[in-house]
């Protein structure tokens, strides 16, 4: 009940009118900034933060919960339209999006995401008001053998969307991973695979890879077999609007999306990219048109844009009831929080109370303005695909070097960019799947890192993976995910023998 | 090509990614040999790299067959043109960023090969059209964004 | 990495403000960051800007980014490109000596011209609220008994938390090249490691841990600088629990190789009379930096000291060889 009127005290505070249009230029701000291809959520929140400062603390607040969801959404919309992801949480959403886009059925893709991407930020933000203190508890305990069990957990399961071809599919993986190999070790701080070219130190950046792959990649392609099969690009077929049966075919997505996504994003290691690929296998094994997937299916778009949101919520748990700062995101928004005298930790719900409630209630309404902004622009962004196509995909370049060059200007990056793009164009021509590579390029370092933190706190004893409930749990649903299929396959055969 | 002289059996892409990968997998193999630090609990930098390396030999010997047997899915023809003049805008792209040319002219390269490659035929209108809009985007990156993109004898005018 | 990014409207409105006092003032500076924007420092190149410009004692200041492996890329550029150049500044710190030994950079610190340091923030090591180890002696003995069992968290390989890790080990009279030290990827991972009770003792910048200090998830086992802090006068030293250790995570200020004696004075002067400024105070004091200014020989022979300790950590710790 406390927590409720506390809730409702924050909501009375920030309905006035000119909270609400600070919330409105919030979200349009960040939007705007956030469309930009390689400026991901992070960097448009870090960019557009000072403008917040001028403001009282309620304003600031509102403005900045609006600038927030209005860079999510904004990556997702360049993940659909031109299929440049912004972040690695996009990288599911632009799988199905961008081919619904090319298919005339941006608006209902983009729509989808905006709705999804409200359902799962409500859902999520109720539980952030109602359940953090409990939920930052469990977190915690999360150590590095649970993370790698969840990240295996993660593999296993993406493995299930490679396509015809197991073989293929796995060499994608696997030289996604490799790829992540590049660079300096994190625990030791050797550098691997670098060659000697200091830029390789850094490693491979995950949106030099994914746009490399797929905007670049897919430009060449099509170029290619332009006289052959010319690729018709419809700005829209049908509906603008989400038909009757793309709700029904969304509303489940978007719910499965938030429970992956909340939890996940909570722990303090969990992120974002695991919920999305969770989110897009699920939805590929339980989609009644499974032959849609991979040419534009609604589900794919609406689960993993509701896990990427509701995992941005997650990650606040951590941040406001322990100033754990877990994404780059957040890790600004905390900076953010202490200029407008908030200062995350253990103490600020008993001394700050309005304030936080303050700020829980802006995200609701920076959300639903998020969606009531957002809804009338669709029509304007999927007519971008009408422009003459020569010139859309002279444009898609133009920003795919913009995305490269702002997130680093070097000639290296821009020549990974190119190679990157021709491996991808290479890839589509012998049917190769490209996202598994960038699942690799995410997953592996990730995975690595972890396994090798749990053992170094066991000493090297590897059953420390089985010893501890979660991560033997997680690993056994990996086990069944993995043996699974064969069983099954196996087991339909020999029923269709006994017949 | 080899691929539809099915008596010899060898489809060539195959073969080389076939290749491709069992380099790969010896390049791994041969960094991690050559690391000096090893970590002194759990298990150090190379294990991962050991890892990656016997699945990429293993993905590369099942290349290798095949190769052998169905070969992989045979691609259709390719208009070579296009592909050139997209390639070609690419690394003049990354030629102009590297030799100091700046970003706006760059993105006049990249913007007016890949309408070329595309089928336009007006590099020139396309090249202005590069230039505005390398110019509007340096504008909003430099004075209202506060990042810097690499500059050049056009950018200093501003 | 976010400090310095909400300085940046502060800068721009400062910036504007500065062009009217600073009227008489010549000095065209550009200062290189060899971080990302919003890194530290980014945030300390961009505080810069707003000091001298609003202080007059530059006309103009220009901030670039160049990122990547641990500021030596950064550092490499700066060493080829900038040489002779006097009106050219570098941003630089603790971390960038560790990293140009690890990465086994080209260049090096003794290629640039010191001009001054500038700030410093105190390390500290804490651990968990219900772990055993109450002072710095408790786990210092348990550091010299078995290396392995006491497990470190804290920042990057060889960055400043994992080098303090092992002077620790060796100021106690333990086996540094045994610590079993444990990266992890930004402040919030190793928090999250030490409150879910997953390792024995954390390191990092006292301001890092400061809210779970106060709401007492954390204790203080020590504070690596020479007095007690100001912010957390309850907080002992390292020192006042027997632990001979004083490691200040430092930045400074350099400038390129190259340079004439003339260029040099004008390049230190500006510095000092920036660093003595109360713009550069009062900034100081929103971001909770320490003012740590240095000048002129002693700067050159500090850093060279610091680039010996750390040269001779590392090898210690196995990072390099």
């Amino acid at each position: 009940m406390d927590t409720f009127n506390a809730l409702m005290h924050g909501f009375s505070v920030a309905i006035e009118p000119s909270k609400l249009l600070f919330a409105l230029v919030g979200v349009f701000l960040g939007t705007a900034v956030g469309v930009l291809p390689g400026i991901g959520p992070a960097l448009t929140v870090a960019l557009l933060l000072p403008v917040t400062f001028k403001l009282d603390p309620a304003g600031s607040l509102i403005m900045f919960a609006g600038i927030y969801y209005g860079g999510m959404y904004g990556g997702s919309t360049t993940a659909i339209l031109i299929n440049a992801p912004g972040e690695s949480a996009s990288l599911a959403t632009a799988l199905e999006g961008s081919k619904m886009a090319k298919a005339g059925r941006g608006g209902p893709a983009l729509a989808t995401s905006a709705i999804g991407s409200f359902v799962a930020g409500t859902i999520a933000t109720l539980g952030l008001a109602f359940l953090a203190p409990w939920l930052v508890e469990v977190a915690v305990k999360f150590g590095p053998w649970d993370y790698f069990a969840l990240m295996i957990l993660a593999f296993v399961t993406v493995s299930a969307t490679f396509g015809d071809s197991p073989l293929r599919g796995i060499t994608s993986l696997a030289i996604g991973v490799t790829l992540g190999l590049i660079g300096i070790d994190r625990l030791t701080g050797q550098a691997r695979l670098t060659f000697g070219v200091p830029e390789l130190l850094d490693g491979v950046e995950v949106t030099t890879l994914a746009v490399g792959l797929f905007a670049v990649g897919e430009a060449l392609y099509v170029a290619s077999k332009r006289f052959r099969d010319p690729e018709e690009i419809v700005p829209i077929k049908g509906s603008l609007w989400m038909t009757k049966e793309d709700w029904k075919r969304s509303w489940a997505p978007w719910l499965r999306g938030t429970a992956f996504g909340f939890p996940i994003g909570a722990l303090p290691a969990g992120g974002a990219e695991v919920p999305t690929f969770l989110s897009y296998s699920t939805e590929k094994k339980l989609c009644k048109y499974p032959d849609e997937f991979g040419k534009g299916a609604i589900e794919g778009v609406a689960g993993p844009e509701a896990a990427n949101n509701a995992s941005a919520a997650g990650t606040l748990v951590p941040l406001l009831t322990l100033g754990l700062p877990t994404s780059a995101t957040a890790a600004i928004m905390l900076a953010g929080f202490q200029q407008y005298g908030l200062n995350p930790g253990p103490l600020l719900f008993a001394e700050r109370p309005d304030l936080v409630w303050g700020l829980i209630a802006s995200l609701f309404i920076a959300n639903t303005m998020l969606v009531i902004i957002n809804l009338p622009l669709i029509g304007l962004w999927v007519r971008l695909l009408a422009i003459p196509q020569p010139w859309l995909y002279a444009g898609i370049l133009v920003f795919a070097a913009m995305g490269t060059l702002a997130v680093k200007a070097s000639v290296v990056e821009l020549s990974m960019l190119f190679v990157f793009g021709f491996l991808g164009f290479l890839m589509r021509r012998y049917d190769y799947p490209v996202a598994p590579m960038v699942v690799g390029l995410i997953l592996g370092p990730m995975a690595e890192a972890q396994l090798r933190r749990a053992l170094q706190i066991s000493l090297g004893d590897p059953m420390i993976l089985l010893e501890n409930p979660g991560s033997a749990i997680l690993l056994g649903l990996a086990f069944i995910g993995l043996v699974a299929p064969f069983v099954m396959s196996g087991l339909n055969r020999f029923k269709a023998s006994e017949d | 090509m080899a691929s539809t002289s099915s008596a010899k059996g060898a489809d060539i892409p195959a073969l080389v990614v076939a290749a491709l990968l069992l380099i790969a997998a010896a390049l791994v193999a041969y960094d991690a040999k050559s690391q000096t630090i090893v970590s002194t609990y759990g298990v150090g930098p190379t294990a991962m790299p050991y890892v990656v390396s016997a699945v990429l030999g293993v993905l590369g010997l099942c290349h290798l067959v095949v190769a052998f047997r169905e070969g992989l899915p045979k691609p259709e023809a390719v208009d070579s043109t296009a592909v050139l003049w997209l390639t070609g805008g690419l690394i003049g792209l990354i030629a102009c960023i590297g030799l100091g040319g700046g970003f706006i002219i760059a993105t006049a390269i990249v913007f007016s090969a890949t309408a070329r490659s595309f089928g336009r035929q007006a590099l020139a209108v396309d090249f202005g059209i590069g230039l505005v809009l390398g110019l509007a985007i340096f504008l909003m990156f430099s004075k209202l964004l506060q990042l810097t993109l690499p500059s050049g004898p056009l950018e200093k005018l501003f | 990495m976010l400090k310095s990014i909400l300085s940046r409207g502060a800068v721009t409105a400062l910036a504007l403000a500065g062009l009217t006092t600073a009227a008489f003032a010549q000095l065209e500076l550009k200062i290189m960051a060899p971080a990302a924007p919003g890194g530290g420092w980014d945030g300390t190149a961009r505080s810069m800007q707003q000091a001298l410009t609003a202080s007059g004692i530059a006309k103009s200041v220009q901030v670039n980014n160049v990122n990547g492996a641990g500021g030596t890329i950064g550092l490499a550029q700066f060493v080829n490109g900038a040489k002779g150049d006097g009106s050219q500044l570098m941003v630089n710190g603790f971390v960038m000596v560790g990293a140009i030994l690890l990465n086994k950079s080209p260049v090096n610190l003794s290629q640039v011209t010191p001009i001054a340091r500038l700030t410093a923030e105190a390390q500290v090591i804490v651990v968990p609220a219900d772990s055993p180890i109450k002072t710095a002696k408790d786990l210092a003995d348990r550091v010299k008994a078995d290396p392995a069992k006491v497990t470190w968290a804290g920042g990057s390989a060889g960055g400043v938390d994992h080098i303090m890790a092992a002077l620790f080990a060796g100021a106690v009279g333990g086996d540094a090249t045994k610590i079993n030290y444990i990266p992890f990827s930004g402040g919030g991972e190793a928090l999250a490691a030490l409150l879910g009770g997953r390792v024995t003792a954390g390191i990092s910048g006292y301001g890092e841990f400061e809210g779970q200090i106060k709401a007492g998830k954390l204790r203080v086992v020590g504070v690596s600088s020479g007095a007690r802090l100001p912010n957390a006068p309850d907080a002992p030293t390292l020192k006042e629990g027997g632990v001979n250790l004083e490691v200040l995570n430092w930045r400074s200020v350099v400038a390129p190789p190259g340079i004439t004696a003339e260029q040099r004075k004008v390049l230190a002067d500006a510095m000092e009379k920036m660093a003595k400024s109360k713009e550069w105070a009062e900034i100081l004091k929103a971001r909770g930096w320490d003012d740590a200014y240095l000048g002129g020989a002693e700067f050159e022979a500090f850093l060279k000291a610091e680039d010996a300790r750390v040269g001779k950590v590392l090898r210690d710790v196995g990072l390099v060889k």
